[in-house]
This record gives structure tokens, sequence and C-alpha cells, in this order.
């Protein structure tokens, strides 16, 4: 049923008082004829006085500092003030606000009455739009360089591997073919120590290739490519990793899978240059909802508000944003002189592996 | 090839007497397995350590202090690890992590011309190591040491 029109009128009293949204009502000139409570947070009505005596610009030019343009993010060419076209029904626009300073706007500006030339002009404050689309990108913009960095770690590996490694391990085995020919005692010898050389090239390249992607994580698995590394840490460092895997051979998805690995052996490589410790100890199981992992040491600790930047390129800071990424939660508790734990935790619900 | 109780008792004896005699912090001696390119490496003995992860470390031929020392056979002086290891990374020498070394010098042990062993000295503050440590050091062992044969140095 159709309502009277002093309903509407009503209505549209209170929506004008009541919104959150500011709107102004501007005459053919430009002068402010009035605005609703919310839009005082941009101009302050007690100024408006004094500033409609300028008759150049409209008093609104104070607190504006342009339109978004096809060209400019703040332009005052063209502008909406002085065309009520159609490409002003809905536009950009930045103002100089109380609290939050000056602040981006979603505009449509319209003429309501030909005759008189009424205008008004109706804004929506975009921030908390914009900073969400910002974040956004941010985030998709490093989940693609992450992911990037690790193809590429994986096609040099694979050929590493695949490849260099498999040359060489012929050339090896035609060298101690050699051996077996009728040759000098001198010639022996430097065929000997030929052969030591390609075998200490030989590991070196395959070092290299663990060292960029580990096989292991891509063809077995989390737990036998950790066991790999604790193994290698072990030699390489002294130090002991204390491994206790709680899943049953599951496996999770390749992307899943990378972030655990990396953030343990950043942790790792933490624990080695700082902790001071012998020992440390790494455990990995599921709860209902999550994948976790737990690096902790008892060693010398450190101070979380002083980040070190050096070690994989990681740091903490990248270890979070990795996390992040496949909407994971990473803590870090340390206290200095008790120790360190870090703390991943991945919602299992997207991580376990698709086979198809 | 060595008669281990006597020797044992010799090696660990010596070298703590030398790091006092030496006043540095670390001293520490690497056995190669077989003086043959790809043995094993490990250190055997130390003074002066600040934790046991130095018997856990395995090198070859060309890795860590020790490896690079059996590789070429000559002596290895480092005055400031700060300065000058800044872009190595610190996997490829664990004692100097392991052991907070800042400076040290390494030198081979021979025998019968072959390098089977190294001899560690190091130091927890950068100290300037000169050429001829390396012939002081073969004094203060009295041209001898052990199973090994350090005239050369």
């Amino acid at each position: 049923m159709p309502i009277s029109s002093q309903m509407i009128m009503t209505l549209m009293d209170s929506l004008y008082r009541n919104n959150i949204e500011p709107i102004f009502f501007f005459d053919a000139k430009g002068a402010i004829i009035d605005m609703n409570p919310a839009a005082e947070n941009i101009l302050d009505p007690s100024e408006l006085a004094s500033m409609q005596r300028n008759e150049e610009h409209s008093p609104f030019c104070i607190t504006c500092r342009g339109y978004t343009s096809d060209n400019e993010l703040m332009s005052c060419i063209n502008c909406f003030m002085s065309h009520t076209q159609a490409e002003f029904s809905s536009f950009q626009v930045y103002l100089n606000t109380k609290d939050k300073g000056v602040i981006p706007f979603s505009a449509s500006f319209q003429t309501i009455d030909k005759e008189t030339g009424t205008r008004v002009l109706m804004l929506r404050d975009l921030t908390s739009q914009l900073v969400t689309q910002e974040s956004m990108y941010r985030n998709t913009m490093m989940k693609n360089t992450i992911k990037a960095q690790e193809d590429e770690r994986k096609r040099i590996s694979r050929e590493l591997h695949d490849s260099v490694a498999q040359e060489l391990l012929s050339s090896l085995v035609e060298l101690r073919v050699l051996k077996y020919l009728n040759v000098s005692e001198d010639v022996l010898q430097k065929l000997e120590q030929t052969e030591g050389s390609l075998t200490r090239l030989l590991d070196q390249i395959r070092n290299m290739s663990v060292e960029l992607r580990p096989s292991s994580l891509d063809d077995l698995g989390l737990e036998a490519a950790f066991r790999s590394h604790f193994k290698w840490i072990e030699k390489n460092y002294g130090v002991i990793v204390k491994f206790t895997p709680k899943l049953n051979g599951t496996r999770y998805n390749n992307e899943i899978e990378t972030v655990f690995y990396r953030i343990c052996q950043e942790s790792l490589l933490n624990a080695i240059k700082y902790a001071d410790v012998d020992e440390v100890e790494v455990t990995l199981f599921e709860t209902e909802e999550y994948l976790e992992m737990i690096v902790e040491d008892k060693g010398e600790g450190f101070n979380l508000s002083l980040r070190d930047p050096k070690g994989t390129g990681l740091g903490l800071y990248g270890m979070r944003e990795r996390a992040e990424l496949v909407n994971g939660n990473l803590s870090i508790t340390s206290q200095i002189g008790s120790g360190t734990k870090i703390h991943l935790q991945i919602p299992t619900n997207v991580a376990r592996y698709d086979k198809n | 090839m060595m008669n281990e109780a006597s020797e044992i008792y010799n090696y660990q004896m010596k070298i703590d007497d030398l790091r006092e005699s030496l006043s540095c912090d670390f001293v520490a001696v690497a056995i190669a397995k077989s003086a043959s390119e790809g043995s094993e490496i490990t250190w055997q003995y130390a003074s002066g350590n600040l934790n046991n992860r130095y018997k856990r470390i395995i090198l070859r031929s060309g890795k860590g202090i020790a490896g690079i020392v059996f590789k070429t056979g000559k002596p290895m002086i480092i005055n400031d690890v700060k300065s000058d290891m800044m872009n190595e990374d610190l996997f490829n020498y664990p004692i100097v992590v392991s052991e907070k070394l800042c400076a040290l010098i390494a030198v081979p042990l021979f025998q019968y011309a072959r390098v089977t062993g190294v001899l560690l000295v190091g130091y927890r503050q950068p100290t300037l190591i000169s050429e001829t440590f390396a012939s002081n050091l073969k004094s203060l062992l009295h041209n001898e040491f052990g199973a090994f044969d350090i005239k050369g140095l």
C-alpha cells in the first residue's frame, strides 16, 4: 500500500539526520545550503559562514583534496562541482576529515532540482574497504612470490639431481673402469685422485640439490624429509634433534608440507645460531582440527622485540607470513635464560592431500 | 695403528698443557679415519670446549676447518671470524659455531707424508695470529705430537 507523502517526508527527515554517511546540499554556485550531522565531521558548520563569502570557489574546496579521475588519484581538473553530468553519479573523492585526516570517499553528486540548480553530494567512507583490498592484494602477491620461489627451487633441485648428478656419476663409473685397465702406477695414482675429487663434487651437487628442495619432501612426505634434515643437522652442527612424529603416514598437500618444512628449517637454524644448545625437540602431531608442530629448545632464549633478518632469508617475519598464507597460526615464545618455543598450527580441513 | 690407551692420555694432556701455555680458549685435534680422500674426519680431542657438540660433527675432505686443512695440507689462519667469514654459510664451519670461535689457526698433522689429522688452536676474541705461530707451536710441542709428524710446521 503506498504510503502518504507525509510519511515519506518523515522518513526522509529521519534518514537525513541519522545517516552515518555525510550528505551536502549545494546551490547552483557551489555554496552549501545544508549538511547533515554526519557531514560535520568533514566541515565545521561554524566555519561555514566565513567560508561562503569567497565567491571564487565553493567553500567545499577547503576540505576537498580532489577526485580520482582516469589519470590522477586526486584531481581538480573538470571538478564535479562545475559539472553534474552522468559521469559524476559515482566517483571517488578525497576529503579532509576531523578525526582521520585525508581519506577517500565513495561519492555521488546529482542535481535534484533542475530549476534552482540544487545539487546533493552523498558520501561513503571507503577506508576500511580499501584497507581490505590492499591487504588482499599484498597477500596474493606474497603467495605468488613464495610459490614462484619454491617452484624455481624445485626445478633447479630436480635438474641438479636428475641430469647433472647423473652425468657426473656415469663419468665416475667410467673412471673407475679405467683403473682396471693396464695402467702404470703413476697413472693409477692420478686416477685415484681424480676419482676422489669427482666423488666430492658429486656430494656437493647432491647437497645443493637437497638444500634447495629435498625430493623426499615431495616424494615421501614431511616425516621422511624431517628425518633426513635432522640427520644432516647432527652431522653439520653436532646438535641432536629429538623428533617425535605422531602422524600415521598421512600426506598433506604440497603447499602445507612446504610451509612446515621451511618453518622447521628456519627455527632450527635460529636455535643453532643463538640458543647454544646441544639438543632441540621437534614434535609433529594432529589434533581434531589442526596439523601442529612444536620446535622447542631450553637454550638462551631471545628478546622477541628485536628481529634478526639473517638466516635462510625468512627470519621471524617471513615465518609468520608463510603460516598466515595457509590460514595457519604461528606463535613464538621465548624467555632469556629459559628457552624458545615455536608453535605452528594449520587447519586440516584445507590441509589434507587431495589425490584428485 | 696407534696404541689407544697410552695415546689417549698423551693427546688430551698435551692439548690441555698447550692451551695453558698459549693462553688460548680452545684446542682440538681432528683425526681422519684413513689418509684417503673420501674418509670421515672427526674431532677426537678437545680442551676448553663449551659443550660436547664437537663430538658429533662429521667432516670430509674440503668441508669445515679440518676438512680444508686436510685437503690443502696447509695451515689455515682466521684472525676475525666476523669479518673474514661474513658471507659464508655457518654450517660450512661447524666447530666455529659450536665453540663460538672468533680467531683460529689450524695446522695439518702428517703421517708418512700424508695428512691424517688437524690441530686447531682457537680464540673467542679476535686475535692477530702471526705467520710464525705455526713454528712457535712446533717448539712448544718439542717437535713431536704423538703419532703425528709435525717437523714440517
